[in-house]
């Protein structure tokens, strides 16, 4: 086609599929979202241990009769103050993943320094049928599926039991009543309908909701008919604080019917995993 | 609902609530309780001291300011607001003196601090303070007086008060136990204010600062020896009381 200008400019025909430019454009299309996937997916590492486990079991599964998930600060704050504590808990495992709010840590080694956001794995020795996961990093909408998948996908679905703690700012709560001061933080629990067993706290009320790791797990229980319960806290603290913390204190019950846990908690230990900032606030006097 | 009308101040939701002054009166119940007692010739001021970092001076934590000799105050919320609010105060009072060529009257001072932040609540672009406060004091004339604002601009005159993280707790105290009896005496408004912070307090008598201003003299503040002598002699008493209830219950 002439212009007006003189310049001769080929123009495509519309009556006929100019295949070769459209698969270049594809192809570079193609490879961004090749990389961004790669760079997005979920990797799950075992200790040497339970990779051979893994290995030696036919299906690539791991018994497991309990798993407890905590999703939060306070939560794996509250598991590591009263569960973690004695010497019988191994590390055995943690998922590393990139998204815009969790950078992900390129060391390999399960050892990760203690506040930094995290997804660890630990077994009980004495019953290595006995998983607790406590995640700190923050997991974005895409991963979370892949996130439940790959982790239940390690794990024997029969005979599985899964217990997710999870924090929830109490501004997230909604209800006609005007929450008191003195009510926060308080538990409510949902199950998934294979769960018989008897929830220690109010359900959550309608129109509240899940969002998030909890709410992934949960779907993934329910679709699969793992029975399953969550305890969702809600708390006007930001930081991890021991009052938050010992809010989870009815989930013990359950707890020591697995493992041998410490039968009275110092304070100092609670302290140690609540914000050191404590003191440093002087936002409010 | 809320969450449409409660990002400006200065719009009023359909129910007629300003939820920003409201969530300033949720940031005054995370400071510290404080308590302000109104007796027949003294007015107490007892706070809830805050756990104060290792390498931190204490004395500059302090929640308790004087805003002119016969005058003083105690706050709960926001440190920096108080700052301010403390300061302008000071301020007045000192502006007061030099025009009118006589002390203010705490209640001058106290519509002073409300006004100031009521015009925060009305105006674009402005938060309200997160404070409430305890103002007390002698007029000219003698009379002990004890207000309160809060971060909407409202003060009130009161007998016996609590601001702060447990001030309904302590309200309730005071309300059971402020007779004229307890008052009778300077002593006994004390120990009324003690006994008021420790139904909150952790750890008793260490986590109390006290401050009183008697007729005609300036504030003193009590020293931690003073605040130990009688939170003992308190709990001696609750003692006695208990021990007097067993033997009634005995015969």
């Amino acid at each position: 086609m002439a212009t007006f200008f003189g310049e001769v400019l080929s123009v495509y025909s519309r009556a006929v599929e100019e295949d070769d430019d459209d698969l270049d454009d594809e192809n570079e299309d193609e490879q961004i979202h090749r990389e961004i996937e790669e760079k997005r997916e979920v990797h799950i590492a075992w200790c040497p241990e339970v990779a051979q486990s893994l290995e030696d079991s036919g299906s690539n599964k791991l018994q497991c009769s309990d798993l407890i998930i905590a999703v939060g600060t306070n939560a794996a704050g509250f598991l590591s103050a009263y569960v973690l504590n004695t010497e019988s808990w191994d590390a055995v495992g943690h998922v590393s993943l990139w998204n815009e709010r969790s950078r992900g840590s390129s060391r390999q080694s399960i050892a990760l320094l203690p506040g930094e956001p995290a997804c660890l794995f630990y077994r009980h020795r004495d019953n290595p049928a006995v998983l607790v996961c406590q995640s700190t990093c923050y997991i974005a909408e895409d991963q979370l599926f892949q996130w439940t998948e790959k982790v239940f996908g390690c794990l024997q679905k029969r005979g599985l039991s899964v217990m997710v703690l999870s924090d929830s700012p109490v501004a997230e709560y909604k209800t006609p009543d005007y929450l008191y001061g003195s009510a926060v933080p308080f538990l409510r629990s949902l199950k998934s309908s294979a769960s018989e067993s008897q929830a220690l706290c109010p359900a959550l009320e309608q129109p509240n909701i899940l969002t998030g790791l909890p709410a992934a797990v949960l779907s993934h229980c329910q679709v699969h008919q793992i029975p399953a319960v969550l305890y969702q806290c809600y708390t006007d603290v930001i930081s991890p604080d021991s009052i938050t913390m010992e809010t989870y204190k009815p989930a013990l019950l359950c707890l020591s019917k697995l493992v041998k846990l410490e039968p009275c908690l110092s304070a100092d230990v609670l302290r140690k995993f609540a914000i050191i900032t404590e003191a440093q606030s002087n936002l409010y006097t | 609902m809320a969450a449409r009308y409660d990002r400006a101040i200065t719009v009023f939701s359909p129910d007629g609530h300003l939820f920003q002054v409201e969530y300033a009166q949720e940031a005054v119940k995370k400071g510290s309780t404080a308590v302000g007692i109104r007796g027949k010739d003294i007015v107490v001021l007892g706070v809830e001291k805050k756990s104060v970092a290792k390498l931190q001076e204490e004395r500059t934590v302090r929640k308790i300011c004087t805003l002119d000799d016969h005058v003083c105050m105690a706050f709960a919320g926001l440190t920096a607001d108080a700052r301010i609010v403390v300061n302008r105060a000071r301020v007045e009072c000192q502006s007061h003196r030099l025009t009118v060529e006589d002390p203010v009257t705490v209640e001058y001072i106290t519509r002073h601090i409300a006004t100031l932040k009521q015009r925060y609540t009305q105006s674009n672009g402005r938060r309200p303070f997160g404070i409430s406060a305890l103002i007390v004091g002698f007029d000219c004339d003698g009379t002990p007086r004890l207000y309160q604002t809060d971060p909407s601009g409202t003060y009130h005159a009161w007998k016996a008060n609590a601001i702060g993280r447990s001030a309904k707790t302590v309200r309730e105290f005071l309300e059971k136990n402020y007779t004229d009896e307890a008052i009778a005496t300077n002593n006994e408004s004390i120990k009324l204010a003690i006994k008021a912070l420790l139904e909150v307090v952790q750890s008793g008598g260490k986590n109390i600062e006290l401050a009183v201003i008697r007729r005609n003299q300036p504030l003193k503040l009590l020293e931690s020896k003073e605040i130990e002598t009688l939170v003992t002699e308190i709990e001696k008493e609750k003692e006695d009381e208990a021990e007097k209830k067993k033997q009634k219950k005995s015969t």
